[in-house]
């Protein structure tokens, strides 16, 4: 797998490039800014399947990740991407995945220490999956809700509603626990009736609807 | 005498339409004059004025020894004391002549001099002067009575008017019926004399001095009420000065009865001629009185020490009103903030004209606007000083309020920059400690894995596990550090993140309605903080099942409003709530805490944006 990164940071680049090396992966490209990473990956040569980016980078230091990752997308729809961040924050999470839909991931940098886990979620993100980091779902559904319709589920189906949330198919979300794929079927549609939100075609639309429910449930009365 | 001058220059005064004119200097005394003699002050008199007051002091004394030669040797008690009040008069209306629209009560007060030297012209038994003084020997009275009644106004009233015109008419022709039915002996004088008899007859002439004394009973009589009247219907200033010369009026008019009466009976002992002294004497009380009068018209014209004294430490509009109506006697006074300007208060043509003076600023605006008694137009010279005086303070006051202004500009200045430092400097903190100690920290783990994965060593894998979850304590904590000095997100998502992220890491249910533009970033940090510390109240103390956060944007404020359904009771000079008024208060925003026992507590915040 080619991998492009672009992160301001020398030293957690290298890092994470030995990481991803040791892993079997091949990073083609090492930028310091979205700038930079840009100018490169278009100039010429193959294109890699995936690029890694830092949601804080110059010249701005703020939300700087999403707009890069949106502008490759646009020109290039069949990049995977995968937005690091040291920020939990599901807002960021939901703008990146409302703005790009599918191939995209946002993970805390924390978790990149797991190098096997890492290149596996960048093989799912090439695949065209939408990956969320658990530590924001675990957070979205730990917060508190005022008549939250979450307490009508049970713990079989929080389990699965987290995984749908992370961006785990049905298949996925079966092996991880232990169930077959109709069972999880049959558990997706439960919980999906008793949040009242609508059956999506896909996993991708289902993991932005999830999300946008969690974020906003303790909203609802 | 009604239209001199002096009325005229009163009228131009009250209509002035440039009212914050300085006013002359002495303008109390000198009026333009007819004959082109200018008295511009009574301090800086020219010896002209007393070269003329001397000859025509002189000038009377001669008439005066003259008309009264032989009463000089008859009666010398008496000729004295008619001198002496001939020249007393004279001398009070030149001196009267220096006010401003008192000339026609001046020239009344010579006149009345005059005439009265001319009283006992008699005494020379010969020739014309007895009848003259028969049928004008009263004549002065009429001249005293004018000036009394008008004093200091610049016209008599109509009632007053038509009194002296009657009293006029009254004198001449009650006493020329008298002579023309009697003849010089039977009047008590030589037949010599020239009397002009039409009918010598004892009964009618008889009948007609009892008229003429019934007919001057009368007149005193009104007098008295006349200036009894005007003295309760005087308001002011004009009250304390006419008062001498009221009660000198009421003393002439009882001394003028007496007289009448010893006439009358004149085998009282005092006898005609004592009475005739006796009343020169109270005669002479009223040119004194005027005196009086003008002396202390003088001395209030100068009295200011109490109001410089009580608008000396700067006043206010109301402080002022209270300071001129004390200082001018008048109730009726207003000072008014220059916009409050009443229609009825514009100078016009109009019989209830109320002074009107503007004070200004030195650059010409507006301060206030005095509007007092039209009456006060014969005091110009106290009111323009008293005005000034005023305007002094007020301009005072108001240097000392922009002088106040501008150093609390400054302090907001100084505090915006402070807050915009310190932000600045949590901000740069917290890059610093995220972008520069936590990657390297992340890259560091990103190692230790590798390093992990090529060894096969047992004890050294299990080091390196060690050394990643140590890393991983030490990244969470610098995290929370980071967070704590500012949060990143507040920084790049605003408020609304920022306040979701921390009703994500807070064990309570948190409603959120949050607006998702923008602020300016001390204005987003504060409101941001301030929703902080009242959560973490909540969390802390309140035992709430819940709380919302409300947060509207419009172009010049951010509102918030945190509530929770929990205890109440929150101190807001606690620790926390006290911090947080002075955060909300650091960029000029208030903020208000509502916490009734067992009754939730609510927290409104409102911050200027810009």
């Amino acid at each position: 797998m080619r991998i492009a990164i672009a992160d301001d940071s020398t030293l957690f680049r290298s890092g994470l490039v030995l990481l991803l090396e040791a892993s079997g992966a091949q990073v083609a490209v090492q930028a310091s800014s979205g700038a930079e990473l840009i100018a490169r990956l278009f100039r010429s040569g193959p294109r890699p399947d995936a690029v890694i980016l830092d949601l804080r980078m110059p010249p701005t230091f703020t939300g700087e990740g999403i707009a890069v990752a949106t502008e490759i997308r646009a020109r290039d729809p069949g990049i995977g991407i995968l937005v690091l961040s040291t920020f939990a924050e599901a807002s960021y999470a939901s703008q990146l995945m409302d703005a790009l839909g599918y191939g995209v991931g946002y993970l805390l940098k924390d978790t990149v220490t797991d190098a096997g886990h890492l290149v596996s979620q960048l093989e799912r993100i090439v695949a065209g999956e939408t990956i969320l980091d658990p530590t924001i779902v675990r957070r979205l559904l730990q917060r508190k809700r005022s008549a939250s319709t979450i307490e009508s589920l049970n713990p079989r189906e929080r389990e699965v509603l987290a995984r749908m949330a992370e961006g785990r198919s049905n298949v996925g979300i079966a092996q991880d626990l232990h169930l077959s794929p109709r069972t999880v079927e049959a558990h997706v549609t439960s919980v999906f009736g008793k949040l009242g939100l609508e059956q999506t075609d896909t996993d991708n639309n289902r993991i932005r609807a999830v999300l946008a429910f969690l974020r906003s449930a303790g909203d609802r009365r | 005498m009604e239209g001199d001058d002096g009325t005229v220059a009163l009228r131009s005064d009250l209509h002035q339409e440039s009212l914050a004119v300085p006013p002359e200097p002495g303008a109390l005394a000198g009026g333009p004059e007819p004959d082109g003699v200018r008295q511009p002050a009574r301090r800086s008199r020219p010896p002209r004025f007393y070269l003329l007051a001397a000859a025509a002091l002189a000038a009377l004394g001669c008439l005066d020894t003259l008309a009264q030669f032989p009463l000089w040797r008859q009666a010398p008690a008496l000729a004295t004391a008619n001198l002496v009040m001939s020249l007393a008069f004279i001398l009070t209306g030149l001196l009267l002549r220096q006010e401003r629209g008192q000339r026609g009560v001046a020239w009344a007060l010579i006149l009345a001099g005059v005439f009265r030297s001319l009283d006992f012209i008699d005494a020379w038994n010969t020739g014309p002067w007895p009848v003259y003084a028969v049928v004008f020997g009263g004549i002065d009275r009429v001249f005293g009575a004018y000036a009394v009644l008008r004093y200091p106004r610049p016209a008599l009233g109509r009632l007053e008017r038509i009194f002296v015109l009657t009293l006029t008419g009254w004198m001449v022709l009650s006493r020329s019926l008298v002579v023309v039915t009697t003849t010089a002996t039977s009047a008590g004088y030589p037949a010599s004399s020239w009397w002009p008899t039409i009918t010598a007859n004892e009964r009618l002439s008889g009948v007609l001095a009892v008229i003429q004394d019934a007919g001057d009973g009368v007149v005193v009589v009104v007098l008295v009420v006349l200036l009894v009247r005007r003295l309760v219907e005087t308001r002011g200033l004009d009250r304390i000065v006419i008062a001498p010369v009221i009660a000198a009026g009421l003393a002439a008019a009882a001394a003028t009865v007496v007289s009448a009466v010893a006439q009358a009976f004149s085998t009282i002992s005092v006898g005609p001629t004592g009475a005739y002294v006796a009343e020169s004497v109270v005669d002479v009380l009223l040119p004194v009185a005027f005196l009086v009068a003008v002396i202390q018209r003088g001395l209030l014209a100068r009295n200011l020490t109490g109001l410089s004294a009580q608008v000396a430490a700067g006043a206010d509009l109301g402080q002022i009103r209270h300071a001129l109506r004390e200082t001018l006697h008048d109730p009726t006074l207003e000072v008014l903030p220059p916009t409050a300007l009443p229609p009825t208060a514009r100078p016009g043509p109009r019989a209830d004209s109320r002074l009107v003076e503007v004070i200004r600023t030195d650059a010409g605006a507006p301060i206030a606007v005095v509007i007092a008694d039209a009456a006060l137009a014969r005091y110009r010279g106290l009111f323009d000083a008293a005005v000034r005086t005023s305007g002094l303070a007020l301009r005072n006051a108001q240097l000392q309020a922009e002088a106040a202004r501008a150093e609390l500009d400054s302090v907001r200045a100084s505090r915006a920059r402070i807050v915009a430092a310190a932000l600045a400097e949590r901000r740069r903190l917290e890059r610093d400690l995220h972008d520069g100690a936590q990657q390297r920290l992340l890259g560091l783990a990103a190692r230790l894995t590798v390093a992990m994965s090529r060894t096969s060593d047992p004890e050294a894998t299990a080091a390196f596990a060690g050394a990643r979850t140590e890393l991983g304590q030490v990244l969470a904590e610098l995290r929370d550090l980071a967070h704590g000095i500012h949060p990143a997100t507040l920084v790049q998502g605003g408020l609304a993140a920022a306040l979701e992220e921390v009703a994500e890491r807070l064990p309570l249910a948190i409603d959120l309605d949050v607006a998702p533009g923008r602020g300016p970033a001390e204005v987003e940090a504060a409101a941001y903080f301030a929703a902080c510390e009242a959560l973490t109240n909540t969390v802390k103390h309140a035992r709430a099942s819940q709380a919302s956060v409300v947060v509207r944007m419009t172009a010049s404020h951010l509102e918030m409003e945190v509530t929770d359904d929990g205890a109440g009771g929150a101190d807001p000079a606690g620790n926390g709530l006290a911090n947080l008024m002075d955060r909300v208060g650091a960029v000029d925003g208030e903020a208000i805490i509502d916490s009734p026992p067992a009754r939730g507590t609510r927290l409104w915040v409102r911050i200027p944006c810009g």
